[in-house]
């Protein structure tokens, strides 16, 4: 399988189950090695996904519901990335990054609702330094 | 990318942390920014990443400029 269809059924995974396939189900190591290289994912230290942006393969403070699955962003941008990904109403479940407090917001359609203020801490030339952190 | 309740909850996460104070969007520019980002379909064998002249394009077509959004 080349890694375009790896990379296809990483996210066709994704947008129907807000799961990430293991490597041993995907069955080529090299190949999410190789998509790593390029960007396209971030693995962990055993070598399986751990970030296939937008989504999460890890639980985080940004749960994403559409009406069809449930998923984890790595971040607001990426929360909001799911919703645009899955071209799906949803809604975005987080908590204040100061405080905790609970947070909600709403993709309908082509507009979003909700409060809050989004901040980027790194700037954009130096986010891949440290792509967990951003 | 955190979300926060307001800006002096910005300043006081930044205070906490001693992180200088990067941008903040409104979920309006954020959502946009969203769109352009990750709605194409990466399971498309034509889906790439973006080159960084486009990259630059798409902020500036958002409004976002100055040294915080560089990239080179």
């Amino acid at each position: 399988m080349s890694d375009l269809e790896i990379r296809a059924r990483i996210y066709d995974a994704l947008l129907r189950t807000g799961r990430a396939p293991s490597a041993a189900e995907l069955g080529d190591r090299q190949a999410l090695q190789r998509l790593a290289a390029g960007r396209v994912l971030v693995l962990d230290d055993a070598g399986e996904i751990l970030m296939a942006p937008p989504f999460s393969a890890v639980p985080t403070p940004f749960l994403v519901h559409t009406p069809s699955i449930r998923a984890f962003g790595n971040c607001i941008w990426d929360a909001l990335g799911i919703a645009a990904m899955a071209k799906s109403d949803a809604h975005i479940e987080t908590s204040c990054g100061d405080c905790g407090a609970l947070m909600r917001v709403d993709v309908e359609g082509d507009t979003v609702k909700g409060g809050g203020i989004m901040h980027f801490a790194i700037p954009a030339r130096m986010w891949w330094q440290d792509i967990v952190f951003t | 990318m955190l979300l926060f309740r307001d800006e002096e909850h910005i300043d006081r996460w930044c205070g906490q942390w001693h992180l200088p104070r990067g941008a903040t969007l409104t979920l309006e520019t954020g959502w946009r920014l969203a769109q352009a980002w990750h709605g194409p379909d990466r399971r498309d064998p034509e889906w790439r990443r973006r080159t960084v002249e486009e990259t630059e394009e798409l902020f500036a077509s958002l409004g976002l400029g100055g040294d915080f959004w560089r990239l080179r």
